[in-house]
């Protein structure tokens, strides 16, 4: 409202007559009052983010004592198949002893486990290339010239570490986030 | 490992409050605070109350919108609520899953089936009240008053028949805090335990709304008298 | 750019803005107008809360599992509780507000002359807001609204002709799992199609505002800050029901799942929707029901004509706003009745109360208007 031309009527005052007391009541009342809708908004909009439901399925928790040396286990995790195998001191030893430079997709033991937690492999279980799943985390399916994983669509080679040896496939599986809660529980995300 | 958790179970009331144990022996008329304007759950009684609904009651009646890491809320760890959820269940249970559900058949009990208590206290008007009496009045048949086959007596259910044999006996359970275990003791207990369940929120609602009122009640006299300065400035 | 400069970017694009910004520039409001005229507004912000609350319930809400999905709110969303009790007490505010409202234009004869046109908008707008209400009821998928939804859709089965095509067409057939998908997406329809209405009656009311008088004030400051205090008074009020009554009104039965071979002992509605259940028992069956409340509701739009004096609003004699204060009790009592146990004495009671409110509107207001006329 600025004063172009204010009709002067004799009942109105402008608001710049008044004294400095309304204004800064008027101002104390706007603040209070925003305040308050800015309270009840708050919860509307922590309604709408994700709750314990939710952050429950996008980071689960994964028992992973129970998994055998050379076995592994298949968990759902957003919508991909996670592999997480426990690998034996062999598997261990040949994989700390190949030079990564010579691998199609260079990557070092210790950039594929997390430390003090070396045993323990996670990748996601899709083939780099194609898009299939990969054979090995099962007993009964064939593992590959590696002892690792190998893809049925293609014949991608994968070693215990998840690193591309042989085949189409040109870029290592990929390693989703986790965090180990402790020795024995995973959590993914 | 479950010795230590049952112990951890029993135990974690201790843990959970100073409240010295009163020992209520008598209870009438038995007081929920949570009923009254601004009170709130006394998280010992409610614990209790989660363990005579563990030992006694679950055995028939589900509980299925609670989950195990709702037990946070009354005072328990994650580890212990874990343990109660391992105690409870066969097979390997986590936080997240739902309070186990007993496979009762209808046919057990004359054709009905044990309700789900998740919000029985919220189904009845004064439902803890309901429930401290439904449990509390067992009583003998009184003279003139045929009982239909499989039914027992109880004053506090209406019509006076209930198909649900006397669950509580008192000593039912045994109370780490030293409280006596006594059936209107272990009633009262359970009835808060169910109120909570079925309004888990109500603290939390409570401090925000006397808060909120607070605030509001002194937006109105600052809106009040804003809005006489600005009318006294006209003639 | 400067603040001149600006305005006429402004108007220049949406000339609009320059006819509000001349109307609120210009004192043209009288003075002294009382607080419950900003009972409109109070109603439009109410909706706005249960629109923002509702789209947040929407989005958790499912219809194939409505109570677990209620439960799901209720527990485990953020502040879920919280959006619910917003949601429910809103709707006890709405509803105190829209009655207030009728009694108001009821009692004021607001209806005559040039606020006929609004008083008819604001019957329309009561009745669908109660239909709103009736389907948000039917939403909770409580035991109480699943008995009153399978004896609604069961008795449109069963009604002949045009009725029964228009009620089976409504619901979708008998009651299934889809009938709550289809009453979900109406209530939301209609929640949000309610503030069309709400605009067309802001429009019309401008007809019925008062003579400027001598000293006319602009509506800024001066009605701004009397809104603000009206808008604080509502808000303190539905705090208290949010926050230490959410339940008000509210049948505890309808806690319990919805479950289709137990009949809730005392199948009480919401207290909004308790005087229209009343009303039903003076037509027997449910269609019967059905045209009472219709007849309830008509009787309202057909006052203006069932007034028969010609004095304008806001004059009325003694007897006609003693008879006005008796029907609001009647309607409260209506709603008592149909709060207690089925028996008897309630139903005698429902139908002399029903009957008290027919012959009110169809006896009483002709004879005593156009004898306070004289």
């Amino acid at each position: 409202m600025a004063g172009t031309s204010e009709p002067t009527d004799a009942g109105l005052t402008s608001e710049h007559d008044v004294g400095s007391r309304r204004d800064f009541l008027t101002i104390l009342t706007v603040a209070a009052g925003a305040v308050g809708i800015a309270a009840t908004v708050w919860p509307f909009i922590d309604a709408l983010a994700p709750n314990a439901d939710r952050n429950a399925v996008a980071h689960p928790v994964i028992d992973v004592a129970g998994i055998q040396e050379n076995t592994g286990i298949t968990v759902m995790w957003a919508g991909q198949p996670i592999y997480i195998r426990r690998l034996t001191k062999q598997q261990i030893a040949d994989s700390q002893n190949v030079v990564p430079d010579s691998l199609p997709d260079p990557a070092s033991y210790s950039e594929r486990t997390k430390p003090g937690y070396g045993d323990i492999v996670v990748v996601v279980g899709l083939n780099t290339a194609a898009p299939c799943l990969l054979l090995g985390n099962e007993p009964s399916e064939p593992r590959g010239p590696l002892d690792g994983w190998i893809s049925a669509c293609d014949g991608s080679v994968y070693d215990p570490l998840g690193r591309v040896r042989r085949g189409p496939a040109s870029r290592n599986l990929a390693i989703p986030p986790f965090t180990f809660l402790d020795k024995a529980q995973i959590q993914l995300g | 490992m479950r010795r230590l958790l049952l112990t951890a179970l029993l135990a974690s009331p201790l843990l959970a409050s100073f409240v010295p144990a009163q020992a209520e022996t008598t209870l009438s008329p038995p007081h929920f605070p949570s009923q009254s304007l601004l009170g709130g759950y006394d998280l010992a009684t409610v614990q209790r109350g989660f363990l005579v609904y563990q030992t006694v009651c679950a055995s028939c009646h589900s509980l299925n919108a609670l989950h195990y890491r709702d037990l946070e809320a009354i005072g328990f760890t994650a580890e212990q609520a874990g343990g109660i959820a391992a105690l409870a269940n066969e097979k390997p249970t986590s936080l997240e899953d739902r309070f186990k559900s007993p496979h009762v058949t209808s046919s057990a009990f004359s054709g009905a089936t044990p309700p789900d208590l998740s919000n029985l206290a919220a189904e009845r008007p004064n439902g803890p009240l309901y429930i401290y009496h439904l449990l509390t009045g067992y009583a003998a048949t009184p003279a003139g008053t045929t009982l239909l086959p499989g039914h027992f007596y109880d004053s506090g259910f209406p019509g006076g028949q209930i198909a649900m044999p006397p669950p509580l006996k008192g000593h039912d359970v045994a109370y780490a805090d030293g409280v006596t275990t006594s059936l209107p003791q272990e009633a009262a207990d359970v009835s808060t335990f169910l109120a909570w369940a079925a309004d888990p929120n109500l603290d939390a609602r409570r401090q925000v709304g006397v808060r909120a009122v607070l605030f509001l009640i002194f937006l109105c006299l600052l809106a009040l008298a804003t809005k006489r300065r600005i009318w006294s400035e006209t003639v | 750019m400067d603040i001149e400069a600006q305005k006429a970017w402004s108007d220049r694009g949406w000339p609009d803005l320059a006819v509000w910004r001349a109307r609120a520039e210009t004192p043209s409001l009288a003075r002294e107008q009382p607080y419950l005229d900003t009972l409109p507004a109070l109603i439009t912000g109410t909706l706005l809360v249960l629109a923002a609350s509702g789209l947040v319930l929407a989005v958790y809400y499912n219809p194939w599992a409505p109570y677990a999905s209620v439960q799901f709110i209720k527990r485990e969303v953020n502040s879920g509780w919280l959006i619910q009790s917003f949601h429910q007490s809103g709707t006890t505010m709405l509803f105190g507000a829209v009655y207030l409202l009728l009694f108001r234009g009821i009692l004021l004869r607001l209806y005559k002359g040039s606020g006929e046109f609004v008083w008819l908008g604001t019957v329309a707008l009561a009745s669908v807001l109660l239909l709103t209400g009736w389907l948000g009821y039917m939403l909770s998928g409580g035991a109480v609204a699943g008995a009153s939804l399978r004896q609604a859709t069961l008795s449109a089965e069963t009604w002949p002709g045009l009725p029964g095509l228009l009620a089976s067409w409504f619901f979708g057939g008998p009651h299934g799992p889809g009938t709550l998908a289809r009453l979900a997406v109406l209530h939301a329809v209609l929640g949000v199609a309610v503030f069309a209405l709400v605009l067309l009656l802001r429009t019309a009311r401008k007809a019925m505002l008062p003579a400027p008088g001598a000293h006319p004030v602009t509506f800024h400051p001066y009605y701004t800050a009397q809104y603000f205090v009206a808008f604080t008074i509502f808000a303190l009020i539905f705090a208290l029901f949010a926050f230490f009554a959410p339940h008000f009104g509210d049948n505890p039965l309808n806690a319990a799942p919805a479950n289709p071979l137990i009949m809730p002992i005392n199948p009480t509605p919401p207290w909004f929707l308790a005087p229209l259940s009343a009303i039903r028992v003076v037509l027997p069956g449910d269609a019967g029901g059905v045209i009472a409340v219709l007849a309830m509701l008509g009787l309202l739009f057909a006052l203006p004509w069932l007034d028969r004096s010609s004095a304008p609003a806001h004059r009325s004699g003694f007897l006609y706003r003693l008879l006005v204060v008796v029907l609001a009790l009647d309607v409260i009592a209506l709603g008592f009745a149909a709060a207690c146990r089925p028996s008897v004495t309630a139903v005698i009671l429902q139908i002399v109360f029903a009957l008290w409110y027919f012959f009110h509107f169809l006896v009483l207001t002709p004879l005593v208007t156009a004898l306070e006329a004289k």
